[in-house]
C-alpha cells in the first residue's frame, strides 16, 4: 500500500506544537529529527543541559518507527548515484560560516562546548578540520582507492557495495562527522543517528549540505538512543559505528559494520627520548584537551618509569583551569552528576597504579570552573606492568599510564593501538608494527601522533568499506 | 432533556461501588459460597471482613496476599457458590519468579463484553477476522481476544507465542536469538496474511514495530487492516503517533492495559482537552485501580505519576490490595464518567546511578 509516509507531518513553518513539550526558555534550542528535508517535530524529548548545568536544548526523538518511516523514505529513493563534490565543497564552507537553522557558528561552538565539555578552541580546530575535509572529498576518497584503471573496452569501476548507510556518531570530537559525509559523496544515502551530547555538529551538517544543494531523500538526522542505533544498523545496507568498548565489542565481527572503537594510541620511548621530549610527550597526550581518539592514552619507556610519569604530571598540572566557553580554556569540563560520579571511578582506578598527579592536586584533578562545570584536570598514573589492564584505557580527559617496555617485551605492549609513537632507538620497530593488524598508524620521532596529510588513511580505508570494485566491458 | 443523556456511551452504567463490594465479601466469605483459600485465612486478618469491611477505602485493611498466588492449589480458590461453572486456570507473565495463578468462571467475560462496547465507540468493526499476535497457553489475553473476535462476530487467528522465552533471552543479554523468534512469529503472521483477510490486529508493541520493518509483510497486512489494537509494553508518544498516522493512518488504533490479576482497562475514546494519546479506563468496580504514592500510600493527585494498586472484586475471585510493578498518570474521570484513567504506563524504574563508560566516545 502507499503508506502516508510525512503525508501528516507539519510543513515548514508549522505552529503546530508538539504536544507534551513544555514552553522553551529562550535561548534553549529546540532539534527534531530531520527526514526528506523537513523537521519532523517528535512528541518523545530529551532535554540536553549543559556541563554548567544550564538547560542547553530539547531534542526531538526518533523511537524505532519514526527511524523505520526514514528508512523507508531514504530506501525508496537511494539509487546510489554521485552527487556533485561542489555540493560538499560548499556545505564545509556554510558549515563554518554560515547562520544555518538561526544557529550562528559562534552559537555552535558554543552549543557544542557546553554540551560536550570540549574546550572553545578544539571546536574551533575542529570546524575547520571539517570544512577542509568537505572541500577534498573527491581527493580523501581517491587517495583510498587504487588507480583507475581503463584500456580499450575493459574499465575497472569503484560502486557502492550498498545504498544506505547507517551511521552512529560519537560525542567526543564534531570531525568523525566527516565520515558519513564522505560516504554521501560516494553515493550512500545516510541515516545519521547523533551522539546523546553533540546533535548539534551533525544537525548543522545536515542544514549545510541542505542548503548547498544535497537532495533531501539522500539524508535523515535522527536522534535517538542506543535501539535507534540498532534498529538503523539492521535496516541499512552498511553501518558505521562509533562507540566505547561495549560498542566494539557489540558489532565485532559484523562484515557490514565499521567500527570505530577505542584509540588506546600509544607513545614508546627510550631514556634518551624521554629526557629530551616531555613537552612533546604532554602535547601529545593533552592536545584537545585529550579528547581525541588519537591522544597519547599510554607511554611506555625503555628508561626510568617515574621519572618520566613526574616530569609529565608536572608539565600537564600547568595547563590552567578555565570554563569551556573561555578562549583560555584547553582542558575539558563536566557536569555536577557526571563529576560526582568519574571522582568516585578515578578513586577505584589510581588505587591500582602509583598516582604521580596526586602531590600536584591536593584536591584531587577535578576543579571547579567556577560556572558550574567541573574541568578535568591531566592525569599521570605509572605502572610497573606494561600489561596491565589500564594500559590502553582511554578517558574523556588527558589521562596518561606511564609503563615500562623492555626489548624481550616486543611489540606485544603496543598492540589494539589507532597510533603508535615510536621515538629514540626504538624507531626500528616501525615495520613490525605496521605489519600489526591491531595497529592503525605508525609515527616515528616528534611528530604530532596526528600529523597527516590528505592522501593518508587515518584508521584504514573508508572507500574500501563503502565500495567495491566492478567490471564494465564493453565491445569495441 | 439531553443533559441527562450519558456524553460518554462506552462508560458502564454507574454502579454503587461500596455495594458491590459487600456483595462480593459476603460471596467469599460466607462458609457456604466462598472459597478455602479465604475461609482458611479469615481468622488471621485480626478483623470481621463482612463487618469492618464497608467502603472501598477499607480494602486497604487487607494483606496484600497475591504471592501465595504462586504455589497455592488452584482448587482453593475456587468459591464454593461457583463451583457449578466450568473454570478456567491463567498465571501471570512469570517476569519475577514463578508465575501467580487466578481462576475464572464467568467474571472476565463480563469485563470483555464491556471491552466489545468500547471498541465500538473506537469503531472497531464488527463481522471481521482478528489476528492475535500475543501470548496464548497460560496467559489470558489469548482467551480474552478470542472472545472478543466471537463476541464481534469474527474468527480468531492465533501464532504460538511464548513471552516468557523471549524475556528470558532478553534477560540474558541474548539480543540476536531474541529477533530471530520475532521473525519466527512474523513468519508466521505472514503464513496467515498471505491467504486470509485480516481486518483487526491485536500485537504488542516491539513486533509491531518489527513488524513495520518488514516492508512485504507490512503492505499486505496495512492494505486491509481497519483496526489495530496494543497491549503488552508502554509506547512512547512518538511511536503511537507514527502508528496512528504514518504506518496504520485508515485504521483505528486502540489500546489494552491490563494483567491477569485486574483484567482489562481499554483506552477510552479521546476528548476534547486529554493531555495524554490513551488514557485506560478499568472495568470499575470489579477491578478498582488506585495510582499511589509508592512510599506512603496514598494516591497521588491528578496529573501525577504513582504505583498501580489493584483490587479484584469479582464473583469468581477476590484479590485486594495487589501493588503491580507499573507505575502510571491517574487521570481525571471523562466526561460523563465517575471512574479515574490512567495514562502512560511504564515499568516501575530500577534504582541505579551513573555508570562511568569507558572510552571517549
Amino acid at each position: 500500500m502507499a503508506a502516508a509516509h510525512g503525508s501528516t507531518r507539519p510543513g515548514p513553518g508549522s505552529t503546530r506544537p508538539a504536544p507534551g513539550v513544555a514552553r522553551l526558555d529562550p535561548g534553549v534550542a529546540r532539534l527534531d529529527p530531520v527526514i526528506d528535508g523537513q523537521d519532523v517535530p517528535s512528541r518523545d524529548t530529551a532535554r540536553l543541559t549543559g556541563v554548567d548545568g544550564a538547560p542547553l536544548a530539547e531534542v526531538g526523538l526518533a523511537p524505532r518507527l519514526l527511524a523505520q518511516a526514514a528508512v523507508n523514505r531514504i530506501r525508496r529513493s537511494a539509487d546510489g548515484s554521485v552527487p556533485d563534490a561542489g555540493v560538499f565543497a560548499a556545505a564545509g564552507d556554510l558549515f563554518a560560516t554560515a547562520t544555518l537553522d538561526g544557529e550562528s557558528p559562534q552559537e555552535y561552538r558554543r552549543r557544542v562546548a557546553l554540551a560536550t565539555g570540549s574546550a572553545h578552541g578544539t571546536i574551533d580546530r575542529a570546524v575547520a578540520g571539517i570544512r577542509a575535509a568537505l572541500n577534498q572529498t573527491e581527493l580523501l576518497n581517491s587517495s583510498e582507492l587504487p588507480a583507475p584503471f581503463a584500456a580499450g573496452g575493459y574499465a575497472r569501476h569503484w560502486v557502492p557495495r550498498g545504498r544506505v548507510l547507517a551511521a552512529v556518531v560519537p560525542n567526543n570530537h564534531p570531525e568523525p562527522n566527516v565520515t558519513w559525509v564522505r560516504a554521501l559523496s560516494l553515493g550512500y544515502s545516510v541515516l545519521v543517528r547523533p551522539g546523546s551530547k553533540d546533535p548539534f555538529t551533525p544537525r548543522r551538517l545536515t542544514a549545510a549540505l541542505l542548503r548547498a544543494g544535497l537532495a533531501p531523500h539522500r539524508i535523515a538526522f535522527l536522534p535517538g538512543g542506543h535501539e535507534t542505533g540498532e534498529h538503523l544498523i539492521d535496516q541499512a545496507d552498511l553501518g558505521i559505528v562509533y562507540g566505547g568498548p561495549d560498542a566494539a565489542a557489540r558489532w565485532a565481527g559484523r562484515r557490514d559494520v565499521l567500527v570505530r572503537g577505542p584509540g588506546r594510541s600509544k607513545a614508546l620511548v627510550d631514556a634518551a627520548a624521554a629526557a629530551r621530549l616531555p613537552d612533546r610527550l604532554a602535547d601529545w597526550i593533552a592536545d584537545d584537551g585529550g579528547v581525541r581518539c588519537n591522544n597519547i592514552s599510554a607511554v611506555l619507556t625503555s628508561g626510568p618509569v617515574d621519572e618520566l610519569a613526574d616530569a609529565l604530571a608536572e608539565r600537564l598540572a600547568a595547563l590552567p583551569v578555565h570554563p569551556v566557553t573561555s578562549p583560555e580554556a584547553v582542558l575539558p569540563a563536566t557536569g555536577r552528576d557526571d563529576a560526582a560520579a568519574l571522582r568516585d571511578h578515578l578513586a577505584t582506578l589510581t588505587a591500582q597504579v602509583t598516582d604521580h598527579s596526586a602531590r600536584l592536586y591536593p584536591d584531587g584533578p577535578l576543579a571547579e570552573a567556577g560556572d558550574g562545570s567541573t574541568v578535568l584536570r591531566p592525569l599521570v598514573v605509572a605502572t610497573d606492568d606494561p600489561f596491565h589492564p589500564l594500559v590502553g584505557t582511554e578517558l574523556p580527559f588527558p589521562f596518561v599510564v606511564v609503563a615500562p617496555w623492555r626489548t624481550e617485551h616486543g611489540i606485544a605492549p603496543l598492540r589494539d593501538s589507532l597510533v603508535v609513537s615510536l621515538n629514540g632507538r626504538h624507531t626500528d620497530l616501525a615495520q613490525q608494527l605496521l605489519r600489526e593488524p591491531s595497529v592503525r598508524k605508525v609515527t616515528t620521532g616528534p611528530v604530532r601522533p596526528w600529523a597527516s596529510r590528505p592522501e593518508l588513511p587515518h584508521d584504514g580505508s573508508l572507500a574500501g568499506f563503502l565500495l567495491e570494485p566492478k567490471a564494465l566491458v564493453v565491445a569495441t | 432533556m439531553t443533559e441527562l443523556l450519558s456524553p460518554a456511551p462506552w462508560a458502564p452504567a454507574p454502579v454503587d461501588a461500596d455495594a458491590h463490594l459487600r456483595d462480593i465479601l459476603r460471596r467469599h466469605f460466607d462458609p457456604d459460597t466462598g472459597s478455602h483459600f479465604w475461609l482458611s485465612r479469615a481468622h488471621t486478618l485480626g478483623f470481621d471482613p463482612l463487618r469492618d469491611i464497608r467502603t472501598l477505602a477499607d480494602l486497604r485493611r487487607f494483606p496484600d496476599l497475591s504471592d501465595e498466588l504462586r504455589t497455592v492449589p488452584v482448587e482453593d480458590l475456587i468459591p464454593a457458590g461457583q463451583a457449578d461453572r466450568p473454570f478456567e486456570v491463567f498465571e501471570s507473565g512469570g517476569t519475577v519468579g514463578a508465575p501467580k495463578r487466578v481462576v475464572d468462571s464467568v467474571s472476565r467475560t463480563l469485563n470483555v463484553d464491556w471491552v466489545s462496547t468500547v471498541l465500538d465507540s473506537h469503531g472497531f468493526p464488527r463481522n471481521a477476522n482478528w489476528l492475535h499476535v500475543g501470548p496464548g497457553g497460560p496467559h489470558v489475553v489469548g482467551r480474552t481476544i478470542r472472545h472478543l473476535a466471537q463476541q464481534r462476530g469474527g474468527l480468531c487467528f492465533t501464532v504460538d507465542f511464548d513471552p516468557r522465552w523471549v524475556k528470558r533471552l532478553l534477560a540474558a543479554g541474548r539480543t540476536e536469538p531474541a529477533a530471530e523468534y520475532r521473525d519466527h512469529l512474523l513468519d508466521q503472521v505472514e503464513q496467515i496474511v498471505r491467504s486470509q483477510d485480516i481486518k483487526v490486529l491485536f500485537i504488542t508493541p516491539p513486533v509491531l514495530e518489527a513488524l513495520c520493518a518488514r516492508p512485504e509483510l507490512y503492505e499486505r497486512l496495512a492494505v486491509g487492516l481497519e483496526a489495530l489494537m496494543w497491549a503488552g509494553t508502554s509506547i512512547s508518544p512518538e511511536s503511537l503517533r507514527q502508528i496512528e498516522e504514518t504506518f496504520f493512518p485508515r485504521a483505528r488504533v486502540a489500546a489494552i492495559y491490563g494483567n491477569t490479576l485486574m483484567g482489562i482497562a481499554p483506552q477510552r475514546p479521546r476528548q476534547e482537552g486529554d493531555t495524554h494519546a490513551a488514557v485506560f479506563r478499568p472495568f470499575h468496580p470489579q477491578s478498582v485501580v488506585e495510582v499511589v504514592d509508592s512510599a506512603t500510600g496514598e494516591a497521588v493527585p491528578y496529573g501525577e505519576r504513582g504505583q498501580v494498586l489493584v483490587h479484584l472484586l469479582s464473583r469468581d475471585m477476590f484479590l485486594p490490595n495487589v501493588l503491580e510493578r507499573d507505575t502510571a498518570v491517574r487521570v481525571r474521570p471523562a466526561a460523563g464518567d465517575t471512574v479515574d484513567g490512567l495514562a502512560d504506563i511504564a515499568p516501575l524504574p530500577s534504582q541505579g546511578g551513573t555508570r562511568i563508560i569507558e572510552g571517549v566516545y
